[in-house]
């Protein structure tokens, strides 16, 4: 299925001048979804439209949002948290500051609607420490909207109280996975959490909590607008709705582009990008961030970056953040580089993640250096089999996935290193 | 009552247990190292691996549904689960290493990867021969090691504080330190530093590890990371003998083992009791070492015309029973003590009561306001409750003093208790007496005593206490004296040194073996000159005769209290009021 | 000579607002740390002992904290940390020439502070910023985007002469009209 994505109109980020400002937002429909929410819908409306639009998560796992609302209990008058994630941490991701610069109040808006959903007390936007500039807009931001009366006590006359903070991070790839995120705004070191319980049970200090991806909840108040079915029939069936790309690595034009899912990947790379720099062909791409499956230049014909497609090329839509490398790329030091990632952001509580990225990044550089052996590369397989579903979070994970993939997928670019060493074939 | 099958055995259960502690409940070996029981349950080693499912419902038949055998459809998780965070739940199946090749590989996988930062420096660390780490890789690690790479390197030797050493390499990033401290002493001292494999234990710059409860992270410590400075480089564990204990310097009465090595104490640690201490116990208690192994009376000491010699036994039995014939009950003063046995106090009473004298005092040792509301009672004593409940004339400070300094009192004899040293009486008060002091340490009260007996303490003999809750428990002997013989006395523990070792090799010497023997024995003994003793031959036949005669005691013997963790004596409203 | 660190009362104001956006005592550890080191420049044992007693927190879980976050400069820093990203995107772009550039140019090596205590030199993880390939951000501040040898010398000499890089907005190309490179 092709999408006339010349002819797409940016839905979350539209190109309108200045719509940071509080006041051109309103002027471009702004806050009038939830003026609409606040007085005519139920919050058991609002989670339904949601779920059935299937906005499915941009932070990377692609859960229905909607449905993930419906996990939270009912209120029992205490307080409810929604966890607004834009750690954006992930290799590859440059989206949500997107978000922040220029349309901070349509996700503003969609946490609001959220949180009237799942009647919740407080929402804690949190922000990679290293985003600075941009938590300064989207404090900004939250400072109009109160100001306007969108945040705070009695919200527009409703009755609707509704807080919003944002907690800045400070260095650590690990707090974007949830629990650690909740364990960093509890203070703590980011030690991800043992499950169960499940937030939505006990999580922000022990109360029911729903951690959404920034660019999720800036869909909310397209759902409203124009509901489900219109939201299902943008992009990929299965998949729906605009979605930020970010692109990068050896592409004319990086950068962040909004599009429907399922845009072809060689599409994004010839056209929407204007093809690879030098005119060089695409050795590998990997497809959302960079613990998803880098998949090879000559397995892209038809692939799409929605999350089915990319299942059955062998990858995943992630963070839809995509790193394009051409055919000069040396795939040992680029999956060394990635390993060194996951390496120096595992936080040490999992042994089979504290010593296994270690393990792998070790292994790896050994087989850069030009000192590997043949037996090294099962080695590196084997690693990832005694990590992969073995820990807490996925960051064991997103760290054997890559190993896997890029030594599988590329082997003889890794075999030709280690047949060059002065070591014999084992 | 709810199933569970773990390696295709049933098992009945209660409660909602955690499926790790259940299997080790059941002795069932599976490794581990974060679990704690008195822990949060952090799930961090990924040790406890085992594969589990669920039988599958069927809502229409109202039953499990069965496959065409007839056996239930059991829905595996997809991930292996970490037992010790896994509740177990009706008709839970769950397969171990023994049945299951994938557990068995993720033991082994998990073991690999902990070992490649891990030093393996076994032949030079305190931990070996008690070291988790060391047993599971024995029993469920690999083989050999595929690590080619340089391991990341920690401090060592870092002081954490007065008693507590770290070797940061050596950790295997468990956290169960830090729980300790935040969860069960909540000093909060320690902190986990840094990420990933960097990670390691550390206090805060410029503040140390001065904890009163710091020791038991060394206990719970699964590898040598945490050592005692004290115990450091002392012994190998497999040299020493293990011997159950009560902790006598404070009246909560933690349950310990004694560890000797050739008849020396060399560390004390707690040991189990959940009505009492828990796992755990206060490091003042081990540092009780000192007063077990140094500064002992061995020989019976006698002040002649101001010079202190060494007497014989028979003289020092003679010289009190002359004492005794000399005066009057009227003229005699016994003094019971809070820190002494149930046994020695019952046996001084009941000689003090044949003799005729009135009552058998004490005064207990209270420190006002130094409990902590956990382990460490105000009571710096014992066995104040076994006194009370003895009968013992229980005295303040004061009234003890005046009793004592009376120009009446001729005679004094005093169980184990230095009450010059704690103030209570002064050498003064002592003067013209004819003072017997029964004690295992010099001490200023001692050294006030005309005679001095040496009596065997808490380690060298069984004995008995009740602590300040009332809950009666008991010692075994785990040091020999010159006079009990571990091979002889089949109570005493015999380890490898004690079977193997001989006079002539470096470690078993006759150096160690104190010339003492116990209180009551002596009283005993003094009897005997005029065949007025009771014939008591054990502290176990004293505890018979006092369960039989004490109401209080009724039931307690030495079998019971080795089968149960102590055996309350008074309820807690009783308590408030005694 | 032993420096002595202390909020002031308007630091103190400023706690209790943050203070107030969290329901527990623990929560503000992070934003309290965050303007301690705004405000002295690092977060050295001594700051974090200041922070655990504003916050009444034990020092050590504040030690744990700090150490546990990249961007808190548990010791002293140089007055400009270059943080150099040299993940993925930046290191296929380049990344490390402009982190050896760097070096080189400063006459340091990346985890150290020139002599004068100007410029520390970092090579960081992924700053968010993938598709502005190589980039650098500086102390924990703006980013610098699309770095050439010449930009950077551009940027040291700003710096040196107390110039900070002015934040650079980088629009979404899809909204640049072709004509103008503006965005509408």
């Amino acid at each position: 299925m092709a999408i006339d994505w010349r002819n797409y109109k940016p839905l979350l980020i539209p190109g309108i001048p200045n719509l940071h400002k509080i006041e051109v937002f309103e002027k471009n429909g702004g806050y009038e979804q939830l003026k609409k929410t606040l007085k005519s819908l139920t919050p058991e409306a609002v989670v339904n439209e949601v779920k059935a639009a299937n906005i499915r998560g941009r932070g990377g796992a692609g859960f229905n949002a909607g449905l993930k609302w419906s996990f939270m209990p009912k209120p029992d008058g205490g307080p409810r948290y929604i966890a607004a994630n834009g750690d954006e941490s992930e290799p590859g991701t440059f989206k949500d500051r997107k978000i922040f610069e220029y349309n901070p109040h349509l996700f503003i808006e969609g946490a609001i609607i959220a949180g009237f959903a799942m009647h919740i007390t407080a929402v804690y936007v949190y922000i990679r420490g290293e985003y600075k500039s941009w938590i300064d807009m989207m404090q900004k931001a939250i400072d109009d909207a109160y100001a306007k009366g969108y945040l705070g006590k009695n919200i527009l006359g409703s009755g609707f109280d509704l807080d919003m903070y944002v907690h800045s991070g400070a260095g650590a790839y690990i707090c974007g996975e949830e629990s650690s995120l909740m364990e960093s705004l509890e203070g703590k070191r980011g030690y991800p959490r043992v499950k169960p319980p499940f937030p939505a049970q006990k999580g922000l200090w022990g109360r029911p909590t729903t951690i959404n991806n920034i660019e999720t909840l800036a869909n909310v108040p397209l759902v409203i607008k124009n509901g489900a079915d219109w939201y299902k029939s943008i992009g990929a069936p299965t998949h729906p709705g605009p979605v930020l790309y970010g692109i990068s690595g050896h592409v004319n034009r990086p950068g962040v582009y909004e599009y429907p899912t399922g845009m072809s990947i060689m599409e994004l790379i010839n056209d929407v990008c204007g093809g690879m720099r030098g005119g060089k062909k695409v050795k590998a791409v990997i497809p959302g961030g960079s613990s998803t499956p880098p998949l090879r230049g000559d397995q892209l014909e038809g692939v799409c970056m929605d999350a089915d497609s990319l299942r059955t090329a062998g990858s995943m839509m992630g963070t839809a953040g995509m790193i394009v490398m051409d055919e000069d790329t040396d795939m040992v030091d680029a999956l060394w580089r990635i390993s060194h990632f996951y390496h120096h952001e595992s936080c040490g509580q999992c042994t089979p993640c504290r010593d296994g990225t270690g393990f792998l990044e070790k292994t790896l550089i050994k087989i850069r250096d030009g000192e590997g052996e043949m037996r090294d590369l099962d080695l590196l397989l084997d690693l990832c089999t005694q990590m992969e579903g073995r820990t807490i979070c996925a960051l064991a994970d997103a760290a054997a996935w890559p190993v896997r993939y890029t030594v599988t997928r590329f082997r003889e670019d890794f075999e030709k290193r280690v047949k060059n060493t002065v070591f014999a074939l084992a | 009552m709810p199933e569970i099958f773990i390696d295709n055995i049933r098992y009945e259960f209660e409660g909602k247990p955690l499926v790790l502690q259940f299997m080790l409940d059941n002795g069932l070996d599976h490794p581990f190292f974060c679990y704690h029981p008195s822990l949060s349950i952090p799930a961090n080693c990924r040790q406890c691996y085992v594969e589990a499912g669920t039988p599958v419902w069927n809502r229409e038949t109202n039953d499990y549904e069965l496959n065409e055998s007839g056996d239930r459809v059991i829905r595996f998780f997809p991930k292996l689960m970490t037992a010790c965070s896994l509740e177990a739940t009706d008709g839970m199946v769950i397969k171990t290493h023994r049945t299951s090749e994938l557990v068995k590989r993720a033991h082994k996988d998990t073991l690999e990867f902990i070992l490649v930062n891990h030093p393996l420096d076994c032949p030079i660390c305190d931990q070996a021969g008690e070291c988790p780490l060391q047993i599971q890789t024995y029993k469920y690690g690999p083989e050999g090691s595929r690590f080619e790479h340089k391991k990341v390197h920690k401090p060592k030797r870092i002081k954490l504080g007065p008693r507590v050493i770290l070797d940061a390499e050596r950790c295997i990033n468990c956290t169960r330190c830090v729980r300790f401290t935040e969860e069960i002493s909540k000093t909060h001292q320690l902190t986990i530093i840094s990420r990933g494999d960097k990670n390691y234990p550390a206090v805060a710059p410029g503040t140390e590890f001065d904890d009163p409860y710091s020791l038991n992270t060394v206990d719970i410590c699964p590898v040598g990371a945490l050592t005692s400075a004290d115990f450091r480089f002392k012994a190998r564990v497999w040299e020493m003998n293990q011997t159950p204990g009560i902790d006598v310097t404070n009246g909560t009465g933690c349950n310990i083992d004694v560890w000797t090595r050739d008849n020396l104490v060399l560390r004390i640690t707690p040991r189990y009791n959940a009505a009492v201490n828990d796992h755990w116990m206060p490091d003042f208690g081990r540092e009780d070492i000192r007063r077990m192994n140094e500064n002992r009376i061995s020989k019976p000491e006698l002040s002649l015309d101001g010079d202190r010699i060494k007497s014989s036994w028979n003289n020092a039995e003679i010289t009190l029973w002359e004492k005794l014939k000399e005066f009057s009950p009227s003229e005699m003063l016994f003094a019971g003590s809070a820190f002494s046995s149930v046994e020695d106090n019952f046996v001084l009473k009941k000689h003090a009561k044949r003799i005729g004298a009135e009552k058998v005092y004490f005064t207990p040792f209270i420190k006002q306001g130094s409990g902590d509301g956990f382990l460490i009672d105000e009571d710096q004593y014992p066995n104040t409750q076994g006194c009370r409940l003895l009968g013992l004339k229980e005295l303040s400070p004061a009234d003890f003093k005046a009793k004592v300094s009376d120009s009446a009192v001729k005679l004094l004899v005093m169980l184990e208790d230095d009450l010059i040293g704690r103030g209570v009486l002064n050498t003064a008060d002592l003067e013209g007496k004819f003072v017997v002091y029964m004690g295992s340490n010099h001490n200023a009260t001692s050294a006030a005593a005309t005679l001095v007996v040496p009596i065997a303490n808490s380690v060298e003999q069984s004995c008995s206490f009740v602590n300040v809750k009332g809950r009666i428990q008991r010692t075994t002997a785990a040091k020999e004296t010159i006079y009990t013989n571990r091979k002889l006395n089949l109570e005493m523990s015999v380890g490898r040194l004690d079977r193997y070792g001989t006079k002539f090799d470096n470690w078993v010497t006759d150096r160690n073996r104190i010339d003492c023997i116990p209180a009551w024995e002596y009283l005993e003994r003094v009897a005997a000159q005029d065949d007025a003793n009771f014939g008591y031959v054990s502290t176990r036949a004293i505890m018979a005769e006092i369960a039989s005669t004490n109401a209080r005691f009724t039931g307690v013997d030495y079998d019971r209290l080795d089968e149960e963790p102590g055996i309350p004596l008074i309820s807690a409203e009783e308590v408030k009021t005694a | 000579m032993e420096m002595t660190y202390e909020f002031s009362k308007e630091d103190l104001a400023e706690i209790e607002k943050i203070k107030a956006k969290y329901p527990d005592k623990k929560s503000p550890v992070m934003p309290v740390l965050w303007l301690a080191q705004e405000k002295f420049g690092h977060v050295e044992p001594e700051v974090q002992q200041l922070v655990a007693r504003t916050l009444d927190l034990p020092a050590a879980h504040v030690y744990g904290v700090v150490s546990f976050y990249t961007q808190y400069y548990g010791k002293k820093m140089g007055k400009y940390v270059l943080d150099v990203c040299t993940t993925t995107s930046c290191q296929l772009c380049g990344g490390y020439e402009i982190l050896h550039y760097i070096e080189d140019k400063l006459g340091i090596k990346a985890g150290e502070t020139t002599k004068d205590g100007l410029f520390s030199i970092q090579s960081v993880e992924c700053l968010g910023a993938c598709g502005y390939a190589p980039m650098m951000q500086i102390t924990n501040g703006v980013y610098c985007n699309h770095l050439t040898k010449e930009k950077v010398d551009t940027i040291i000499d700003g710096l040196r002469a107390g110039r900070m890089p002015e934040f650079e907005s980088i629009p979404m190309p899809q909204h640049l009209d072709e004509s103008t490179n503006k965005i509408g």
